[in-house]
């Protein structure tokens, strides 16, 4: 069975033998198509040209900590978006829609690169391209824009494709879709024949920081 | 009151197995563009599939037209996250402000049944002071209108969705038709830090029926509530008000883009709508027009629908249109449980708490908040996450312990204000209309709120055993834009949501709320436009032909 490779200090292994693909007989059939197409072959490539595709792969893998294969195809999947124009539809007025936003934010990523070590970003060691965004996150203004608002552009796009890949739910002890079978049995420490038992309830990641944080949404 | 079933048969003329009846839209009613029909509803959501049903029964030709699909949810909602995409209002918008506030999946919904297809559920009234704000309180607006008048319609709602939740012991004291849902994880941890730190917390008040209601069947508890209810457990106006209708006579005319409402230089009044359908534009003739799209889209309708009479906008004399637009401050706040809880499991929205919601004189700040049980998918919870600017190893190792979570979320009474508004931008959609143009800022009352929120949700997750909490600032439901009020000088339509412009008028979705309390709006946008309809049978507009 495959499995993300996640170091179990990172909290990799903490659901042993859940298979959500496993269950997807139990997923109606228009879901089962949604889902089990994920793991299907990666689309190729439509609206990154071959710079930006080596700009984003290599954020990507940051974004996600996706340091080598099996990974989730996050660059396929959101060059899918964009060549849809699948976005929200929203912008900021002093950004551009998301499309134009990705190509101009992903050359300033590589110009910003060039500039600190005169290389594009995906050139760079994997503790240069961290050490660059760690700037670039700790920054107001980065480039002439709010900086929250790229990064949000980044992560948001990140995420949604990461984390909506049956292996990522495996990582996360979550039984994906639940159509037409439902859940019979709610309540803490309640599970389902078919959920798993976190192995390391002890592994809590907020222990040593700051008892409360807050962020917002961008 | 009669009994549902015989003002509202939706649930009855739904099959009895999920799915959709067919055969009742191949054969509903098709108005001709040429015919002038009664009415032409713009937007079939939560305001404007009330106003159909009750027009329809009452024996109206009406159409209504919406810019999205006629769902079937078998065939057209999955049970996922991303895969849910195309259930809102993608087409482009701008957003600017000091804080500006992110459409998309959260604030907006298209097609048939509107923003409730994906809402979470939650059906609370208004309290009665929510009418009055300005005189008890000097801040925000006064309704034309008083809570005693929109109570009968409330329960008439209630009836019809139907409503599942405790005894209501706060605004104006009330039950419930249908008896609280089990609550999951999630919840039971809210009441018991609610316990624990003093504080008052029931299940409820969710539109998903608990027990037979007509042919729906009952909530199988999968927690994908915002993705669509493929179950029909879940209320939305596609099942509970949209089979009646056509059952009555009404059309639904889907995938029709409203870009325009024509105006007769001559008399003033409108003669129907302008509207673009597989490619094609098109002209619908209409006695009377309702407008009902959404906070956003309505006040872009009027404001793309300028014209002679009206250079700046449509009902727009008084520079009226597309401002005091609200949207509630809703931070959420999550905290970790060496339990299991597995908040994904069950309906997201489980139990609320109103003990906030009054102006509290020992405060610096006026009006107040909701708390409620949120329950994130995976998605939107690495949302939460990042948000704390969490990324890569960090990121992921948050992620992989989403199982012990419980997450709630607060509604903030963010105030209305004149330079919150929409206004057309330059830049324009595939159909050649200006987009919206968003502006949004807080003020200082506003923010207090968001921190006294935060305050209070942290206690409850504290006294129900959590280590560390974090939080995200975010924004949700917005209203206003159009809103009623007693003269021109102050709002678009009247109490009856007459607009004051044009006789023939009407705006019958959340546009029209002066305020917005701490309550999730859509009951109230429904008992709003129902007593709308009222007005207009009993001939508050001309009579039908
Ligand atoms: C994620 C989410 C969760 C929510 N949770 C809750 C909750 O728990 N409880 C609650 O009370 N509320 C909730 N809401 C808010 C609630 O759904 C909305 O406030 C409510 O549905 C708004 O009603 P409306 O009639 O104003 O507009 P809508 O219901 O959005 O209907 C507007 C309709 O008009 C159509 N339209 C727009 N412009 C045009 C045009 N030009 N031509 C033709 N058609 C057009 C749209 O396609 C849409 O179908 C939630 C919203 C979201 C997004
Ligand atoms: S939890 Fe219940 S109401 Fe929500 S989507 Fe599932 S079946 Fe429908």
């Amino acid at each position: 069975m495959t499995v993300l490779p996640l170091d179990p200090k990172d909290g990799g292994g903490r659901f042993p033998g859940i298979d959500v693909q496993g269950q997807s007989p139990h997923w109606d059939r228009v879901t089962q198509g949604v889902v089990l197409a994920r793991l299907g072959r990666p689309t190729d490539l439509r609206f990154f040209t071959v710079a930006e595709e080596a700009a984003a792969r290599a954020l990507f893998d940051q974004l996600l900590d996706q340091r080598q294969e099996p990974r989730v195809p996050v660059v396929n999947m959101v060059d899918t978006r964009l060549a849809e124009d699948q976005t929200d539809g929203w912008h900021y007025d002093d950004m551009e829609p998301d499309p134009a936003a990705w190509r101009s934010t992903l050359a300033e990523l590589d110009a910003e690169a060039r500039e600190r070590h005169e290389r594009a970003f995906a050139e760079l060691s994997w503790e240069k391209q961290a050490l660059l965004l760690t700037d670039i996150q700790a920054a107001e203004m980065w480039r002439g824009r709010q900086t929250s608002r790229v990064w949000s552009l980044w992560t948001r796009y990140a995420c949604t494709a990461f984390y909506s890949h049956p292996l990522a739910w495996d990582e996360i002890g979550f039984a994906g879709p639940a159509y037409p079978r439902g859940y019979k049995n709610l309540g803490l420490n309640a599970r389902e024949p078919f959920e798993v038992a976190d192995a390391r309830p002890a592994q809590d990641p907020a222990a040593h920081t700051a008892k409360s944080q807050t962020g917002r949404q961008r | 009151m009669a009994s549902v079933k015989d003002r509202n048969a939706s649930a009855w003329l739904l099959p009895p197995v999920p799915g959709t009846n067919r055969a009742m839209r191949t054969d509903m009613a098709q108005f001709r563009d040429e015919e002038e029909v009664d009415i032409a509803i713009v937007g079939c959501g939560a305001g404007g599939s009330t106003l159909l049903q009750r027009l329809a029964r009452a024996g109206w030709k009406a159409v209504a037209l919406d810019a999205g699909p006629f769902w079937d949810p078998e065939r057209d909602w999955v049970s996922d996250e991303a895969g849910s995409h195309h259930l809102y209002w993608t087409e482009p918008r701008i957003i600017s402000g000091d804080d500006p506030v992110p459409l998309g999946s959260n604030n907006s919904g298209r097609g048939v049944g509107g923003s409730m297809v994906h809402y979470a559920g939650y059906t609370p009234r208004f309290h009665p002071s929510d009418f009055h704000t300005y005189s008890a309180d000097g801040v925000g607006a006064d309704w034309p209108l008083e809570y005693g008048d929109l109570k009968s319609y409330y329960e008439d709602i209630e009836g019809e969705l139907p409503v599942a939740g405790e005894h209501w012991p706060w605004g104006d004291p009330h039950s419930y038709p249908h008896s609280p849902h089990p609550v999951s994880g999630n919840g039971e941890l809210f009441l018991r830090g609610a316990l624990a730190s003093g504080i008052t917390a029931k299940v409820g008040p969710v539109a998903i029926s608990n027990g037979r209601f007509g042919n729906r069947p009952h909530c199988i508890y999968r927690g994908f509530c915002l993705q669509g209810c493929k179950v029909n457990a879940k209320a939305s106006p596609l099942i509970t008000h949209i089979p009646d209708a056509l059952h009555h006579g009404a059309e639904v005319r889907a995938d029709s883009m409203v870009t325009r409402i024509e105006i007769d230089d001559k008399t003033g009044k409108a003669t129907g709508v302008h509207y673009i359908r597989h490619g094609r534009a098109r002209f619908q003739r209409a006695r009377i027009v309702a407008v009902a799209g959404y906070s956003i889209e309505t006040p872009r309708l009027l404001l793309n629908s300028a014209c002679k009479r009206f250079p700046e906008g449509l009902c727009n004399d008084f520079d009226q249109v597309g401002r005091y637009l609200m949207v509630q401050g809703a931070p959420q706040t999550a905290g970790r449980f060496e339990s299991e809880v597995r908040m994904w499991k069950a309906p997201p929205p489980e139990v609320s708490s109103e003990d906030f919601y009054e102006t509290d004189p020992s405060k610096p700040y006026k009006r107040g908040f909701s708390i409620q049980t949120v329950s994130p998918l995976p998605i939107t919870w690495a949302e939460h996450v990042a948000a704390q600017g969490h990324w890569g190893g960090k990121l992921r190792e948050y992620m992989t312990d989403y199982v012990h979570w419980a997450c709630l979320g607060a509604l903030c009474e963010f105030l209305p204000q004149a330079e919150n508004r929409v206004t057309l931008a330059s830049e324009k959609d595939r159909n050649s209309m200006p987009v919206a143009h968003f502006h949004y800022s807080q003020c200082d009352n506003d923010r207090q709120l968001m921190q006294a929120a935060q305050g209070a949700m942290e206690k409850i997750l504290h006294g129900a055993g959590a280590e560390e909490v974090i939080t995200i600032r975010r924004f949700a439901h917005l209203v206003g834009g159009a809103r009623m009020a007693a003269d021109e000088q102050h709002g678009v339509v009247d109490a009856d949501c007459r607009s004051f412009a044009v006789p023939n008028l009407y705006i019958t979705d959340g546009s029209v709320l002066p305020t917005q309390g701490s309550a999730n709006p859509a009951l109230t946008i429904m008992a709003v436009a129902a007593r709308a309809a009222d007005r207009l049978i009993a001939g508050g507009a001309s009579k039908p032909t």
